[in-house]
């Protein structure tokens, strides 16, 4: 489906205001527009790193200039679900560090947590403030035929694309600013002061300033913009492994031109293995000797806390209505996509017989990479699939194939629907804030379902639009040379269409 | 409170040095490119010692159809991203340092460094074309000042802004000796021939001047004619002018100070200053000013060393 365009080819309401301004400007000036949008992206410096012929690659980030919008009530909701799910994830993380619980009560099967590779046992007791590990995560929804969203899935780690959403928003409100002076369009850019504040509130007791940084990889991370954008909005300071060092007191410092200087939180963006070669992988460059050691004594706040990857292995996902229900007695308010586990033999069994029907995802993987979708799969693809299932039934999971919604999309041919997902950010500490809408990634190319923009994918600007939206007096005024517009606004009778849900 | 990481200094001071040196490159090739204009037609400027001024440590090969090396040298110092010293080169080095020190530069700043890298990267082989070269390179020294004008009123006078001055005066400071070096170079080499006349040279010197913007406030300066000792000493030692090796030593003293701990810079800098005053422009045509300015030279990259060992190499 569609989620501007009905199926008879009218407008939805939803999108009605900006439908009708991409007709009324044409083509051509859509086109215009288009063009100078992506001229901001590259004078604003605004790129992700791809690796290509053993090179890393600084390239534009690719976008498309017509928003996706979504209904201020639907979202209002769908917020609530995405607080819900982190609330219920941390707690969940929090117990397997700690009493488990939800393994006692034979709620979560132990077995899974013992072959869980991203659980990380030299974590155990810890207690992070506020008891939450994942305070950053980005969700990933899909909107499926019945135009329900569901979470596809949960990514608890190092979650990227934010900054995407703040610059995405930045170049839209130039491309269409008068859809900006009519709609009540959610604004984005609190997020940075927002993150700032849940930095600030894991800081060591008794801080009135702490001192923030965040740790990158370094340059040839493919989230390096974000990471150096992040730093910026929130005035931290941007930090490399070998720029921190611990010391014998087990704080954490950083090296400036005038000595030492105590660090109190990091926002790190390297992943667990490579955070502290003492406790992880030996070998790590990237990483902090003694990191682990710091944050244990309770000298650094971490975010997000190591070990936070334990939850968003999408077996676990599996289990996460379940989850929900356990912490918190309430029933998701967003719904998972149904999910097989391979583990079972009932289950692998189904995965099997139908696997021409099925997505098959790897437990473990991001970027999506190793994801195989049945029905454009060769049977020798399919029979491939299988055998790997078979040799190692805990790293998979498949669900049924779901008909990603479309949004329009300016191409070479014109405007043409094409799939998208959303990625929404979920900050949590004793408190929750959700992005208001997300980064929403789109597959550029004709039918495919693959969004992510290592692979081709683009990205759009995310409306939350609130209040009337649909074909009022109010959008009529588009029509009308730029001087009337003014007048009638102000005396447009109210004939409202309802805004829908 | 603010915190400078050591990394960091060391990306801001090298992108505000490979910043200036693209725009003094510009500056130079620009005043040669005028020279050449203005220069008899009988006779052959070559164009290869520009490429000396510049800092290329290649042997410029100049083939039978560019009988000036015209051609090949601008293609070598505008858009050879393989040359170390090239416009291309120096703006993408200095955009991939900058690149890792947005988080403490105003935002503006940083888009004027990427206008520069894009504007860099789509007009530079086609600036070798006599009709596009001067726009190009004017281009250049504009957004390079841009940049300049932006970090001067929009960023805080804290650690980074400091670092970032040293880096753009300390490599104009060594660009300003190179201009004089390879002037008195190219006396050398024409000595031989008619040594009083060129000397006397006036349209060569004016070029000198031209090549760091300093032909007009010399002439307020001096109120006098274009005279050979007179323009070195003026690009030497007159402190007012900006642009000068002294203006440059002296800015480099303020803002020092305003850097934690900078007494080992302010060591060679007293030593740089020390070789300034022994330079000698006067006597045997150009010799002893060729060797003067060697160690001038000298003195001014033992500063950037020392400054490297201070604020970005720091042991810890």
């Amino acid at each position: 489906m569609d989620e501007l365009i009905a199926d008879d080819g009218t407008p939805r309401p939803l999108g009605a205001a900006l439908m009708r301004l991409i007709e009324s400007i044409g083509h051509d000036e859509l086109t215009e527009r288009q063009r100078r949008a992506e001229l901001d992206i590259l004078m604003m410096g605004i790129t992700f790193t791809v690796y290509s012929d053993g090179q890393n690659i600084d390239r534009a980030w690719p976008f498309d200039i017509i928003p996706r919008v979504i209904d201020g009530r639907e979202w209002d909701g769908i917020s609530a679900g995405l607080a819900q799910r982190l609330r219920a994830l941390n707690m969940f993380i929090d117990d397997l560090y700690n009493e488990q619980q939800i393994v006692s009560d034979g709620v979560f099967p132990a077995e899974l947590l013992e072959a869980s590779v991203n659980f990380r046992p030299q974590l155990r007791g810890v207690r992070p403030k506020h008891g939450v590990w994942a305070h950053i995560s980005g969700t990933d929804l899909v909107r499926d035929d019945d135009g329900q969203m569901y979470v596809l899935e949960d990514n608890l780690r190092v979650p990227s694309g934010v900054s995407y959403v703040i610059e995405n928003r930045g170049v839209v409100k130039r491309a269409f600013a008068e859809l900006f002076e009519r709609q009540r369009i959610r604004p984005v850019d609190a997020y940075t002061d927002e993150l700032n504040r849940l930095l600030a509130s894991i800081a060591p007791d008794g801080l009135h300033e702490p001192q923030i940084a965040v740790l990158t990889p370094g340059i040839f991370n493919s989230a390096y913009f974000e990471h150096s954008f992040l730093a910026e909005r929130m005035g931290a300071e941007l930090v490399e492994g070998a720029d921190l060092v611990v010391g014998d007191d087990d704080c954490v410092y950083m090296k400036t031109i005038d000595g030492l200087e105590r660090v109190h939180v990091i926002y790190r963006r390297i992943d667990d293995l490579f955070l502290d070669p003492e406790v992880f992988r030996p070998d790590s460059m990237l990483g902090v000797p003694g990191l682990i050691r710091a944050w244990k004594a309770g000298n650094v706040g971490l975010a997000n806390a190591p070990g936070a990857g334990v939850a968003d292995d999408k077996v676990v996902y599996a289990w996460m209505p379940d989850i929900i229900r356990y912490y918190l007695g309430e029933e998701p308010a967003i719904p998972n996509v149904p999910t097989y586990r391979t583990m079972y033999d009932d289950e692998r069994r189904y995965v099997i017989d139908h696997i021409g029907e099925l997505v098959v995802k790897p437990a473990n993987e991001s970027g999506g990479y190793g994801i195989l979708i049945g029905d454009r799969a060769t049977r020798a693809e399919l029979d491939e699939a299988i055998e790997v299932i078979e040799a190692d039934p805990r790293n998979w999971v498949a669900q049924p194939i779901l008909s990603l919604s479309t949004v329009p999309t300016l191409v070479d041919e014109g405007i043409e629907p094409r799939h998208v997902d959303l990625r929404p950010f979920v900050l949590t500490s004793d408190r929750s804030y959700v992005t208001p809408g997300g980064l929403t990634r789109v597959a550029l190319t004709k039918g495919s379902l693959i969004v992510n923009s290592s692979q081709g994918g683009g990205s759009k600007d995310t409306w939350i639009v609130d209040g009337r939206y649909g074909r009022s007096p109010l959008d009529q005024t588009l029509d009308q040379p730029v001087g009337q517009r003014q007048a009638s606004a102000g005396s447009g009778q109210e004939q409202s269409q309802g805004t829908g849900a | 409170m603010t915190v400078l990481l050591a990394r960091t200094a060391g990306r801001l001071y090298w992108g505000a040095r490979y910043v200036e040196r693209a725009e003094d490159t510009a500056r130079i090739v620009r005043a040669y490119n005028d020279l050449v204009v203005d220069y008899p037609s009988d006779e052959l400027l070559r164009w290869e010692p520009l490429a000396v001024v510049a800092g290329s440590e290649v042997v410029i090969d100049v083939p039978a159809n560019d009988p000036a090396g015209e051609f090949t040298v601008l293609r070598h110092l505008l858009a050879d991203r393989s040359a170390g010293s090239s416009i291309a080169s120096s703006v993408a080095a200095a955009r991939e340092n900058f690149r890792t020190t947005r988080e403490v530069m105003p935002r503006e700043a940083w888009q004027a460094i990427n206008q520069l890298s894009q504007y860099v990267d789509a007009t530079a082989s086609g600036a070798v074309d006599r009709q596009l070269r001067d726009r190009f390179l004017l281009r250049v020294v504009e957004i390079s000042r841009r940049l300049d004008g932006i970090l001067e009123s929009t960023m805080t006078r804290s650690e980074p802004y400091q670092i970032i001055r040293l880096g753009r005066l300390v490599e104009r400071a060594d660009m300003t000796t190179r201009v004089l070096g390879v002037a008195a170079a190219g006396i050398l080499s024409l000595e031989s021939v008619d040594r009083t006349d060129l000397v006397n040279d006036e349209v060569r010197w004016m070029s000198v001047l031209r090549s760091v913007s300093a032909l007009q406030m010399y002439q307020r300066a001096t109120r006098g004619p274009i005279d050979a000792m007179a323009v070195v000493r003026f690009l030497l030692e007159y402190g007012a002018f900006p642009r000068s090796v002294q203006g440059c030593f002296d800015e480099i003293r303020r803002v020092a100070c305003e850097l934690p701990s900078p007494s080992v810079v302010l060591d060679a800098l007293a030593e740089a200053q020390t070789a300034l005053a022994a330079a000698r422009p006067g006597g045997e045509g150009g010799a002893e000013l060729d060797r003067s300015m060697e160690a001038v030279q000298r003195a001014i990259v033992s500063l950037g060393d020392v400054i490297c060992r201070r604020y970005v190499d720091v042991v810890m």
